[in-house]
């Protein structure tokens, strides 16, 4: 049943970005040339990464608002890393290693500490941001060296940049841990009935921290997407992007108030909210109305939840005919 | 006649399941109306359907002869139909009052006038003769109380109609009767009780009818004078049951302790614990409802913190401080309230079971579906579990096959001390009589058993050696032979054999 329903959401997605793509193409055919599709599927890595990340998070009922800082930490220090000399390999694996640690830091506040979720990565969102400020005295880092960029701004196939393989490849990793392996099942329970699970004899506080960490992972590898993709990468990078991975993961499904959501849904949701960032501009609108039609798009797709209740209902009114 | 509720071709369906098919009948005013059935044979559904919990069905519901289609249970309460939830729905951080009162705080000017919903909460709890303050906070409030509580908001709706969902299924049996003879007090004041209960005794004590679901559809509507308990049995589960709780095999108690708790104290709540478990053996806690036997069972189990004591698990000391300690040293615990420690929501009966042992079912890091749903499959077979579907989520299934799906989570982690706090709460008389013969199958392969539970008979006939506790102490152990329900009942209520 959670299969089904799960699956009627990401098909509702689904249609709606493909009618919202015909609409755009009608507008402005720009809009569906190879190029520009991929400019869309490119301009939703760096989001598709953190929500994937921020998805394990909300499942478990909680939530990480502190990814853009991340973001912007790992950025920078990769970004001076690299920028002295050390090979990029080395530098994407320090990347992933600040981003599990950073993320590790805000599991182990909200597990050891007990602090509630919000407020504990509320607190670390402002602490990694001025981590971020104080490594480069504000300054931005300048003069990424090529053979970094080309680890994620290079092209493999055609026009498509290595960061959209990266982000398929994250995508099915984190989707394999959440429905293959125990920790997926145990972040699931968490989300659902903590006090049931944690009865139940499963590790809840080590689970919760990995799934912190994972999510710091996700920012991680978002933040060295974008500083490969724009050759430099400053302290004030992804500001506010927390909301926007928040938006991709409830736009897809995930509740927020924990033990529900996919991957594919996440996903979706981050190609949705690029796709009508892109449409807009190519339909020549206002920047401003961005911010209207992405928080439409949000509203909207709550909305589809409590109606798709409702539909059930309905069909449930039917009698069924006894002889 | 003069009907107070009349259900007419009542249908409603979920997904994949025929909640209730065509049921027809009628509650005459004034009287005490059972409705009984087994698990998910659809009683809590036509409540629900009665008290505004479901606005889309088929068929048509009167009330006082006429229409009425609730669309959600504040409407019924207007019109004078309350109701008291299967599933304990309080908020545990308002008063007891609040509680009471929620949604309807008698008010002053435009403020909630707590003097007088103390005053009035004071009185209605006095009524139902329950030892809790009204301005308490529900911390630490047992499952029992609550359920006092829930009795306790429906009167004050003073209601024409009242249904009890349940009612008894976590009182203790003082408390059962206390609530027995309020819902007399109740008819004598011209309210009509619909009562659903697993209960047989309850049912033939206190109704004048008596109407039989099996899976969603109607069997019929008898005076309950008129039929007999094996006779309802059969008409209920379709064969016959014995309803007694008696050993069928021989016992197995060795001498071999494998439980041992001493001195374990934990301030407030208990004192000075000490028992001994025994391989093979199936020790009851007895004690009225606020003994503190849940406590003590979480505080072995590791899920609360002890202060002081020590436990000692098959001859080594054990210091458990997480279910997961108790785990590893195989303690399984199948707590008292389902909803809020027993499964998880949103999870197939599969996902539920595994919890407790996925570790089993894991092949090179990854979780083996095929293993982890025969194992569910399993128990769900062996414990009767209605509808048999592994992939059914947890949370839409009836409370009593809810039950059955949180002890089915503890089976499967083969432990071998399983601690099972009112294991039958809310199961027909068809399961329980599976659970018994499931406890026997237990020791019979040298598990020990420690079994929380309020139904006295359930005890005596099955325990090897029962222990009373009384206020967070324990007053007495008791051998399987001098067990009776006066003893017990006497060393819960005052200390003391008499
Ligand atoms: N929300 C739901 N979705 C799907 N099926 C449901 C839902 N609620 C109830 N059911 C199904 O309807 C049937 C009747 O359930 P109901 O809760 O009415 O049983 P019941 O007679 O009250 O049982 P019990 O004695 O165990 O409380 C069951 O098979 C149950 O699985
Ligand atoms: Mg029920």
């Amino acid at each position: 049943m959670k299969v089904r329903l799960d699956t009627y959401r990401e098909l509702g997605i689904s249609i709606a970005l493909v009618v919202m793509i015909g609409v755009f193409a009608f507008i402005n055919p720009v809009y569906i040339r190879t190029n520009n599709l991929i400019d869309i599927v490119q301009q939703s890595t760096v989001n598709g990464m953190l929500a994937i990340g921020i998805t394990f998070t909300i499942i478990t009922g909680g939530i990480d608002l502190s990814v853009g800082s991340t973001f912007a930490v790992v950025i920078v220090s990769v970004g001076m890393l690299v920028t002295n000399g050390v090979p990029p390999l080395v530098g994407v694996a320090i990347g992933i290693i600040i981003g599990l640690t950073l993320g590790i830091v805000n599991g182990l506040l909200i597990t050891k500490m007990k602090l509630q979720p919000f407020i504990a990565t509320l607190g670390m969102m402002s602490v990694y941001r001025g981590v971020a400020y104080v490594m480069t005295g504000g300054w931005p880092v300048v003069r990424i060296p090529r053979e970094f960029r080309d680890l994620t701004d290079g092209r493999v196939i055609g026009e498509i940049p290595v960061s959209v393989f990266s982000l398929i490849a994250f995508a099915i990793i984190a989707h394999v841990l959440l429905n293959r392996t125990r920790f997926g099942a145990y972040l699931y329970a968490i989300g659902g009935n903590e006090q049931a699970t944690r009865l139940s004899g499963v590790n809840v506080d080590r689970t919760k921290v990995f799934a912190y960490g994972f999510c710091g992972i996700g920012a991680a590898l978002a933040g060295m997407v974008l500083l490969g993709r724009l050759g430099s990468g400053e302290p004030t990078a992804g500001i506010t992007y927390e909301l926007l991975a928040i938006a991709a993961a409830a736009v897809g499904g995930t509740s927020l108030a924990g033990g529900k959501g996919t991957i594919t849904g996440t996903l979706l949701g981050a190609l949705l909210l690029s796709a009508l960032r892109v449409g807009l501009i190519v339909a020549g609108m206002d920047s401003f109305w961005q911010f209207i039609a992405t928080g439409l798009v949000i509203v909207v797709a709550a909305y589809f939840e409590v109606i798709q209740q409702r539909l059930r209902f309905q069909r449930n009114k039917k009698p069924v005919v006894t002889p | 006649m003069d009907f107070a509720i009349e259900f007419q071709h009542v249908t409603k369906t979920f997904p994949g399941v025929v909640a209730l098919d065509d049921v027809s009948f009628a509650v005459r005013r004034g009287e005490v109306h059972a409705l009984v059935g087994e698990n998910g044979a659809g009683k809590s559904t036509l409540l629900n359907i009665l008290h505004g919990g479901y606005s889309e069905y088929a068929g048509t519901v009167k009330l006082n002869g006429t229409p009425v289609q609730f669309r959600n249970p504040h409407d019924a309460i207007h019109a004078g139909v309350s109701k008291v939830h299967q599933e304990i729905s309080l908020v545990p951080n308002l008063t007891v009052a609040q509680n009471i009162f929620l949604g309807y705080e008698p008010r002053m000017g435009p403020l909630v006038d707590f003097h007088k919903m103390n005053r009035d909460a004071e009185n209605i709890l006095k009524r139902l003769r329950s030892p809790l303050r009204p301005d308490g906070l529900m911390v630490g409030v047992s499952a029992g109380e609550m359920q006092m509580i829930s009795v306790a908001k429906a009167l004050f709706h003073d209601a024409q109609v009242i249904s009890l969902d349940e009612p008894t299924s976590s009182l203790s049996s003082a408390e059962t009767d206390a609530l027995m003879s309020i819902v007399r007090e109740l008819k004598e004041h011209g309210i009509t009780i619909f009562y659903v209960s697993h209960r047989l005794d309850e049912v033939f004590d206190l109704s004048d009818r008596v109407t039989i679901l099996r899976d969603g559809k109607l069997v019929g509507s008898y005076e309950t004078s008129e039929i007999s308990r094996a006779e309802l049995i059969r008409k209920m589960v379709g064969r016959d049951v014995s309803t007694f709780a008696t050993r069928k095999q021989p016992r197995r108690v060795q001498p071999e302790v494998v439980l041992e708790v001493e001195d374990l104290s934990s301030p407030g709540l208990f004192e000075d614990i000490r028992f001994s478990l025994h391989k093979g053996e199936i020790l009851g806690f007895a004690g009225l409802v606020g003994a503190k036997r849940t406590d003590v069972m979480r505080a072995v189990f590791g899920a609360d913190p002890v202060v002081s004591g020590k436990v000692t698990v098959h001859g080594k000391v054990a210091r458990i401080t997480s279910p997961m300690d108790a785990l590893e040293r195989g303690i399984g615990l199948v707590p008292e309230n389902r909803k809020t420690e027993g499964f998880v929501r949103y999870l197939t009966n599969e996902a539920n079971i595994s919890l407790t042992c996925l570790r089993r079912f894991q092949r090179l890091g990854f979780v083996d579906r095929s293993l982890r749903r025969s194992n569910a499959d399993t128990y769900i077979q062996r414990l009767n579990v209605n509808p048999p579907r592994s992939d059914f989520p947890t949370e839409n299934m009836s409370g009593g096959n809810q039950q059955k799906v949180v002890v089915a989570k503890w089976l499967s982690t083969q432990a071998d001390i399983l601690i099972l706090d009112e294991p039958t709460k809310g199961i027909d008389v068809g399961a329980k009589a599976e659970m018994y013969a499931l406890l026997e199958d237990l020791v019979a392969a040298g598990k020990s058993i420690i079994l929380v539970s309020s139904e006295l008979p359930e005890l005596i006939g099955l325990c090897d050696r029962a222990v009373v506790m009384k206020e967070g102490r324990i007053v007495a152990e008791v051998s399987a032979d001098e067990m009776s329900e006066e003893l017990l009942l006497n060393y819960a209520m005052e200390g003391v054999a008499s």
